[in-house]
């Protein structure tokens, strides 16, 4: 991997730490504010799509970038079906959808780069992945 | 394929063709704006032919002053002053400078540039929807953002495009700031350390730094905000609020939250516009002073610092939110800390010139009015960092006058002296000095008879945002200094043809410049 690709995926995951950090902290403050919050009941399987990150990352290490890609874009279509179940109407669900939303692009950007550069995209999925389970936490232990 | 060149030249002049044809058409908005606020009962049938709903018999309805105010201020800050030093001359200048072939992702550039241009696109479709142009100003605050239609007309499908817009330049900008950071980290000749720099490229790298936090932040805010527009969401909209006798159902949200989001991303924007031109104007009064930058490295270290400080003083936009004494207290002393490393950088202006063999160019009179706007416009920024004082002043033209001259005419000042600077190496060719120098001396002119009245209407309370005055006795004594105001900014509007015929005409007409005319020590001069 070059240098200049290195650095670019680094200022990129910079970038979407911080627009994720900016949804993380009005969800926290719009909490706060109001009583109208009621955590959104993720079924137990959306806990279990934690291992599609892990998998594609351990493809990825083990050079089977194609088997990465496929786990990555499985991680999406998931995401895609956790989506349609979750009500905007309360706050709480919104903000999961939102955050879902957000990584499903994230996660779908990662796969198509693992898919068109290779191993040298690994950074940005790797992040992506930890990503996943900073969403998965925030809603199933936090939230 | 020029269009969609790859090429960081052809880009840098894409982007600065973008911002002319933006700045032109955002100051033809204020005009119109500047004539109505004089003239509110004046029936004018361009007015009416242009916009048929919001000029019903040729006089302009309030919604319409609000709209022609919103599409002004989105245009001058995002595509003008944030688009011009940074992306345009940024584009240009910076691998020159640092000794690189081009950007690091030059196909990213490319789409950076293209979705630019098509969030320009996308915000101009909003004065040819229904309804018109969004009403809520370049902060576009909930709650009258975040209703929809029943709140006024541009409150539909304006509104919504204008976020679009925004989105769609956060999207390109964050592209962008990737870009010029991995360029400047990666791509520095052998050898060239950052304290090697030309401080032109600090300002590039610290805006860069900038752009990648703030407008990261401010396309979160612009997502919820859609979907409180949208999908019924209540990220901002407050429970039990009444709009035009409807009782809205949402609930439980908060608008100072969204004002919150929006001032973490707006202040650092101030930096944005302004650290490229404190960078070029150092190059300028360097060169043209036959001296090297007085105290180079606390210059950059200046710059770092108003780039870190600018992401802790937010909240001094928001003292009359209703925010707890404490806060305003730290953000305000927070605030008047800007001053510190802005007064190193005006110090260090001064002692470059200090002993120089001042040479008395166009560029170097740009960068002149430069520090003289910087200082003006800066001063009345320690008077509106302190709560009590900006209680009074902040729904005035107090603000309108301060951030006009420190963000705006600053900012244009050091793009006009790029211009004249860098003309030589972009089209072979210098621009008129005499015609540089005349235009210098009438926009000096104008802009002060402009801005420094609307001081006077702030002191009397004049609220801005206003369409129309003379309902209000107390602003009567205020009418002959808006009328003043007014002529001034039509002399101001009709001196910037000057500008743009030699702009034009030196293009083609020009005296042939010859390889490094300025004598500049920077890399680009050596490039070409």
């Amino acid at each position: 991997m070059t240098n200049v690709a290195r650095t670019g995926q680094m200022v990129l995951i910079a970038a979407s730490a911080m627009f994720f950090a900016a949804l993380t902290s009005a969800m926290v403050v719009r909490r706060g504010l109001s009583g109208d919050w009621a955590a959104p009941a993720l079924p137990a399987w959306a806990f279990a799509t934690i291992l599609l990150p892990l998998l594609a990352s351990w493809f990825v290490h083990t050079g089977r970038i194609g088997i990465a890609a496929l786990a990555g874009a499985a991680l999406v279509a998931s995401q895609f079906a956790l989506l349609a179940n979750l009500q905007l109407a309360r706050i709480a669900g919104a903000f999961c959808f939102v955050l879902i939303a957000a990584h499903a692009a994230h996660a779908a950007a990662g796969a198509a780069a693992l898919a068109r550069f290779g191993a040298r995209a690994a950074i940005f999925w790797h992040f992506a992945g930890a990503l996943w389970i900073y969403v998965l936490f925030l809603f199933g232990v936090w939230a | 394929m020029i269009i969609f060149s790859i090429d960081h030249k052809v880009i840098g002049k894409q982007y600065i063709g973008l911002a002319l044809f933006s700045v032109v058409l955002g100051t033809l908005l204020s005009l119109i704006m500047r004539f109505h606020l004089v003239y509110p009962d004046a029936k004018v049938r361009l007015f009416q032919a242009m916009w048929p709903d919001g000029a019903p018999g040729g006089q302009m309805t309030p919604e319409l002053y609000l709209s022609l105010m919103t599409m002004h201020g989105t245009i001058m800050v995002f595509f003008v002053l944030t688009t011009a030093p940074q992306s345009g001359f940024g584009n240009y200048f910076l691998p020159l400078q640092i000794g690189a072939h081009d950007m690091a992702f030059p196909v990213l550039n490319m789409l950076s540039f293209w979705t630019t241009a098509l969030s320009l696109l996308t915000l101009l479709a909003a004065f040819f929807v229904e309804g018109g142009a969004p009403l809520s100003g370049w902060t576009a605050y909930p709650p009258l953002s975040g209703l929809g239609r029943i709140t006024g007309p541009g409150e539909g499908l304006g509104q919504d495009l204008w976020i679009l817009s925004i989105a769609l330049f956060c999207v390109a900008s964050l592209m962008a700031a990737i870009n010029f950071i991995a360029t400047i980290i990666e791509l520095r000749a052998p050898g060239m350390g950052y304290f090697d720099m030309p401080l032109t490229c600090w300002g590039w790298f610290v805006t860069a730094l900038i752009s990648l936090f703030a407008f990261a932040v401010l396309l979160a805010g612009g997502i919820l905000l859609l979907l409180d527009r949208t999908a019924g969401t209540s990220f901002f909209i407050p429970g039990g609020l009444i709009v035009n006798d409807q009782v809205q159902s949402r609930s439980g949200g908060s608008p100072i939250l969204f004002q919150h989001l929006f001032w973490f991303f707006g202040h650092p924007e101030v930096y944005i516009a302004i650290l490229p031109g404190m960078g070029l104007i150092s190059t300028v009064l360097s060169v043209f002073s036959g001296k090297k930058v007085f105290g180079y490295k606390a210059m950059a270290i200046a710059l770092v610092s108003i780039g870190g400080l600018g992401f802790v003083v937010w909240g001094h936009h928001m003292f009359i939110s209703g925010m707890s004494p404490y806060s305003s207290i730290a953000f305000s002393v927070l605030t008047l800390a800007v001053g510190v490393p802005s007064a190193v950088k005006t110090f260090n202006w001064l002692a470059t010139l200090w002993g120089g063999r001042l040479r008395f160019t166009a560029a170097m009179h740009y960068a002149l009015g430069f520090v003289s706007l910087f200082i003006t416009g800066g001063i009345t920024g320690l008077v509106l960092g302190q709560p009590g004082l900006d209680v009074y002043f902040h729904d005035t033209y107090f603000v309108v006058a301060h951030f006009h001259l420190i963000m705006g005419v600053a900012a244009i000042f050091a793009i006009f002296a790029a211009f004249h600077y860098w003309f030589p190496l972009m089209y072979g060719r210098f621009l008129n000095e005499r015609l540089g120098k005349v235009h210098f001396f009438l926009t000096f002119l104008g802009v002060y008879a402009v801005f420094v009245p609307l001081h006077f209407a702030g002191f009397v309370g004049n609220p801005r945002r206003y369409p129309d005055f003379k309902e209000y006795e107390f602003l009567k004594s205020v009418m002959p200094l808006h009328i003043g105001v007014t002529h001034a900014a039509y002399f101001l509007g009709a001196v910037q043809l000057i500008f743009l015929f030699n702009y034009f005409w030196s293009q083609r007409h020009g005296a042939i410049a010859p390889a490094n005319p300025w004598n500049a020590a920077t890399r680009e001069w050596r490039n070409d």
